[in-house]
């Protein structure tokens, strides 16, 4: 079921297009990743779905009544309110019945990891616990959608791990549309994969089909020097690349297996120092769509 | 409703702990309090400024107490509608610049009950300030210059009330407008000069312009009121529902440039 479809969106400042015909659907709950170099467009997008920008053409058609949730890069919040102060007025101005909304406020922030900050004035809040805070208030009021802005950036390792960890545990009933340029993370919670350069969409799809279309996961066979790799080469017909002492065969249906490859290397005489199957992380094939595209 | 009274208690609650609901009342309360003081310790001031040639006698009329209340109405529309405009200049400008908005504006919010819950605050902590200055100026007026009829002071005070409520009006719709706070000061300050130009100018003519509202009060204060003060308060609650309709607008369309 589609919550969210996105037709040709545009948005232009004077002569400037930020963001250019635009298109994807998003899924309900699913996970997509949006992912783009520093001014591709997608602050800009994310702006225009949590209306808070009006595109300049293009349409968004959103499920009727859908509730959004909205976490900018860069959360701002009155320093003189305390956490629960500001995530229950976000949870009723959201909507939700004023009694829960204590509870539910008290609940989210706990979920978030700021239990013990719960009556700290947000003045008082390192950049970590404001990023978290500004999840809470995204989530507080349990939102079909959810769109977030660079959600791990300001975060240390081991609070990215916590908040990827939530974000997992939401995308089982909430779509998450989410911006990121850490891509190691965005490929453990992703459905999908929009690639954006110069306000333009690039690439999307599957991180499979992406993958499959842009970097296939190759046989990397390490020999003990160049002479060796050279001469597995020409001893064969299968299509491979040579790096230096490094033989990849890349894999594909008509290529060989790696039971096939471990087969013949048994059979050579030549000093092998290691096979492995090599799989294309995202960060090589987003530098390898950017610079294709 | 139900939005406007949860933006009311958050608006109540940054005037508390920004501590406006405490400097403004005292700003006013001393400047109610300085005008008579003043006046009645200036011959005394005067002499211990020691800069006066021996034998030189000053020869002062003593105001009357209707005169010092208007003197302290004039402290008011200088000084205090100064610290009013630079104390809310940012109450919306100054929300958008920091990118606090940002998080309100993502939700269904409602920028009439937005914009309304800022100037009922805003409003109330004037009032309040307004009239505790003018209670605190009576106090002294009292003492140092005889005696006014309590009712003819509040008379006064209702008056000049419908005024502040315009004024502060006019500073959100500033606030709404600009992109940032200093702005919106200018805007504020701007339109209040040229407001009082335009009626300095045509005033004659147009005897229920909202400007002479703090004048008329003077009036009614001394016994003499104008027959145009009804029309000019009229005009001026006129204006200021037109320019909460003009705030609730302005802030809804400039939305986008909160920071993001």
């Amino acid at each position: 079921m589609n919550i969210v479809e996105v037709e040709n969106l545009t948005k232009r400042y004077g002569g400037e297009t930020a963001v250019e015909e635009l298109s994807f659907i998003l899924e309900k709950a699913t996970a997509t990743a949006l992912i783009g170099p520093n001014g591709a467009g997608k602050t800009t997008s994310l702006s225009m779905l949590a209306n808070l920008l009006s595109p300049t053409s293009g349409k968004i058609i959103m499920k009727k009544d859908i509730s959004i949730g909205f976490l900018p890069q860069y959360p701002q919040f009155f320093p003189w309110l305390t956490a629960i102060e500001f995530t229950e007025l976000a949870a009723k101005i959201s909507g939700v019945d004023i009694k829960q909304a204590r509870l539910q406020s008290i609940k989210t922030l706990e979920f978030v990891g700021l239990e013990n900050a719960i009556h700290k004035k947000v003045g008082s809040f390192s950049g970590g616990m404001k990023q978290r805070l500004g999840l809470a208030q995204a989530i507080v009021h349990r939102p079909e959608l959810l769109l977030l802005d660079e959600p791990i950036s300001a975060l240390d390792p081991t609070g990215r791990r916590e908040i990827m960890n939530l974000l997992k545990s939401l995308q089982q009933d909430t779509t998450i549309l989410y911006s990121t340029h850490i891509l190691n993370d965005a490929e453990e919670m992703t459905d999908q994969l929009l690639f954006m350069r110069d306000g333009r969409l690039i690439e999307q799809g599957s991180l499979k089909d992406v993958k499959k279309k842009h970097a296939a996961p190759y046989i990397q066979i390490k020999f003990g020097n160049s002479t060796y790799a050279l001469e597995f080469v020409s001893n064969h017909t299968w299509k491979c690349e040579v790096k230096e002492n490094l033989v990849l065969l890349p894999v594909s249906e008509t290529g060989p297996t790696m039971q096939d490859v471990l087969y013949v290397l048994s059979t050579e005489k030549q000093d092998i120092i290691g096979v492995e199957f090599q799989d294309a992380s995202l960060e090589e094939i987003f530098l390898k769509v950017v610079a294709n595209k | 409703m139900k939005q406007f009274l949860l933006l009311l208690k958050k608006e109540q609650l940054e005037n508390i702990r920004n501590y406006k609901i405490y400097w403004i009342p005292a700003i006013f309360i001393l400047l109610g309090i300085v005008e008579p003081t003043t006046n009645y310790f200036l011959p005394q001031i005067l002499e211990s400024s020691g800069s006066l040639p021996e034998g030189a006698v000053f020869e002062m009329p003593t105001p009357t107490p209707e005169q010092m209340l208007a003197a302290i109405m004039e402290q008011f529309q200088t000084i205090g509608i100064a610290v009013l405009i630079l104390a809310y200049m940012g109450t919306i400008a100054g929300e958008r610049k920091s990118g606090t908005a940002t998080l309100l504006y993502v939700r269904p919010l409602s920028f009439k009950a937005y914009f309304l819950s800022k100037w009922t605050t805003a409003s109330v902590i004037s009032l309040v300030s307004v009239w505790l200055g003018f209670l605190a100026g009576y106090y002294y007026t009292f003492l140092f210059f005889g005696e006014v009829a309590l009712i003819k002071v509040l008379q006064l005070i209702g008056i000049y009330s419908v005024w502040v409520l315009f004024i502060m009006a006019l500073v959100l719709v500033a606030s709404a407008i600009a992109p940032n706070s200093g702005f919106a000061a200018a805007i504020a300050f701007g339109t209040y000069l040229i407001i009082q130009l335009i009626d300095g100018l045509f005033g004659l003519n147009w005897t229920l312009s909202p400007v002479k509202i703090p004048q008329y009060g003077v009036e009614w204060l001394t016994g003499s009121p104008n027959s145009s003060v009804w029309g000019a308060i009229g005009i001026a609650i006129l204006l200021t529902l037109l320019l909460f309709a003009l705030g609730s607008w302005t802030a809804k369309r400039n939305k986008a440039k909160t920071k993001v």
